[in-house]
């Protein structure tokens, strides 16, 4: 892979089988065996076909209606969900937001759980402490809140220190998925200048958005995804303008006034 | 450019299709090492979790086996028609260390097997090897095995000021034995919770069938019985045990006094091993397959 690319990803296409019919118990498995009958699935092809590459540095949207394959995408890219076809070549440290709090447990305090998704994304117990205070601080959550299990929080408070976790890792590649919508006006300006930051840092992001605002402002090259297919890659302003003449709701303030 | 922090883990890394087998290993396990801290403190901030409200929540983690202990004692001694103050107290103590090591395997299969399914959300945001969750509930375990020695000593100190002619022996180099005996017990558990994580991904009733077969094995253990009333093929019993060699090398060490059989170690040992490898290689091959299945 040439030495510029982040990411690379050749052909890649990632099926399901869901199953329609029952839960998946060994009980259910010997019944149906003794009655001869199949079970019912469904295959779903939440990726179809996808040719991307990201180089390094850059910063890269991804827009589309619900269920286009964005989520999937941004999980073979991470390495959780394995191709079914094609590959995908990473290169470098990876840190995801996919989802606010994974491996918090509610129960304990804020700090404890910094500590916690830390150690899940990958950092080692030295880095984590080191930091932990660096990102309490970014959370800046109001007094004494940090110390307090995370189940009193509002759910604002979480997706603060869920999202400073995350961004204040130094990854050389940074997937968002939905992620910066945590918090208040004033949290969002706070996590886009952040955003910011890292972007002049040279390091590589890719953020899922339906605020389309967001990547307009942020990226630097977009793709609209549907059904599981890439239908265009280029500049962010011309792949929104698409995107929202597609959804057939032209440029309406309320697509683009949530940053 | 990569991060020089990404020293451990491979810079660049190839996603390909799955298919059920092997990830390369040298870097599979190399990373399952740089994020051992992990596992330990999701292990002890899941305890924390878990008794922050409840100091006597630590106390019924050491009550729990003791009580059982004298329940199945009670009941031995009843089927045998009572038992004289020199075997009466051996036997107490022979069911106490048996149960408390039983319970830390069983444990850390049980915990095992719920870690992947019970980590829906972990699994499916954050890519990590998979075998650091059943790791961190066997890492469990032990911390929930460990207090229980002090109150095993206790017990037999106490019987012993009670009934001086108890067969029971005081200290005993043979002791030193026990260390190893427990690190084969807990690689046996690590690796037979691997095996039912992986079952229980695709048959989610695998934990229910579980405590079906933990009865039955503690039953068919040396646990509630001696392993010498076990004589000449009969000892295969023993042998087919996952747990047999290992428990009946603690009722020597602890029981008897002795250096365990040369049969019972090696039992041990192959045991642990076997347990590993084969739970780790069901595992590790279809741990890709997990965040698909979840």
């Amino acid at each position: 892979m040439p030495e510029e690319l982040a990411i690379r990803i050749e052909d890649l296409s990632i099926k399901y089988k869901i199953n329609i019919d029952t839960k998946k118990t060994l009980k259910n498995a010997v019944m149906r065996a003794s009655k001869g009958e199949k079970v019912r699935t469904r295959i779903v092809e939440a990726v179809k076909h996808l040719t991307l590459d990201v180089p390094h540095g850059s910063v890269l949207g991804i827009v589309g209606a619900n269920g286009a394959g964005k989520s999937t995408l941004m999980r073979a890219i991470a390495g959780i969900l394995p191709p079914t076809e094609g590959q995908i070549t990473v290169n470098g440290k990876i840190s995801t937001l996919l989802a606010l709090g994974v491996g918090f447990n509610p129960a304990l305090s804020g700090r404890d759980n910094i500590i916690l998704g830390g150690l899940a994304s990958g950092m080692t117990r030295a880095e984590i402490e080191e930091k932990t205070e660096e990102i309490a601080d970014f959370a800046a959550l109001p007094d004494g809140f940090i110390d307090m299990p995370v189940r009193t929080y509002s759910s604002g408070m979480y997706g603060r220190v869920a999202f400073s976790v995350a961004v204040n890792m130094t990854p050389d590649i940074l997937l968002l998925d939905e992620a910066l919508s945590a918090g208040d006006a004033s949290f969002k300006e706070k996590s886009f200048n952040r955003m910011r930051e890292l972007c002049a840092e040279a390091r590589t992001i890719v953020i899922v958005s339906h605020a389309l605002q967001t990547v307009n402002d942020l990226c630097d090259s977009a793709i609209w995804m549907h059904k599981g297919n890439m239908l265009a890659k280029g500049k962010p302003e011309a792949i929104v303008d698409q995107y929202l003449k597609f959804l057939d709701v032209g440029t309406l303030p309320s697509n683009l006034e949530d940053m | 450019m990569a991060n020089p922090k990404t020293n451990f883990a491979p810079a660049i890394q190839v996603f390909k299709p799955h298919r059920a087998s092997l990830p390369p290993l040298i870097p599979y396990l190399k990373e399952f090492w740089r994020r051992r801290a992990f596992a330990i403190e999701l292990s002890r901030f899941a305890d924390k979790a878990e008794y922050l409200d409840s100091k006597l929540g630590k106390v019924w983690l050491v009550m729990n086996p003791l009580l059982l202990a004298f329940v199945y004692f009670l009941l031995v001694t009843v089927i045998r028609g009572g038992s004289t103050q020199k075997t009466g107290l051996s036997t107490l103590a022979h069911i106490l260390i048996g149960l408390f090591t039983f319970y830390f395997a069983s444990n850390s299969i049980n915990g095992g097997a719920l870690s992947i399914t019970a980590g829906g959300r972990l699994i499916l945001n954050q890519a990590f090897p998979r075998a650091l969750l059943p790791l961190s509930s066997s890492i469990s375990a032990f911390w929930q095995f460990l207090p229980t020695l002090p109150v095993y000593v206790l017990v037999v100190v106490i019987g012993k000021v009670f009934f001086p002619h108890t067969q029971i022996p005081g200290l005993r180099l043979s002791y030193l034995w026990a260390p190893f005996i427990i690190l084969c017990v807990g690689i046996t558990g690590y690796g037979m919770g691997l095996l039912f994580a992986t079952m229980n991904v695709y048959f989610r009733d695998t934990n229910k069938l579980l405590s079906y077969i933990t009865r039955i094995w503690l039953y068919s253990s040396p646990v509630l019985w001696r392993p010498e009333i076990l004589h000449g093929w009969h000892k295969i019993f023993l042998y087919i045990n996952p747990l047999g060699p290992s428990l009946a090398a603690t009722s020597d060490v602890w029981i008897e006094g002795r250096t365990p059989s040369l049969g019972m170690l090696v039992g041990s040992v192959v045991w642990a091993l076997l347990a590993v490898l084969i739970g780790g290689y069901f595992f590790v091959s279809r741990e890709r397959d997990f965040a698909v299945r979840i």
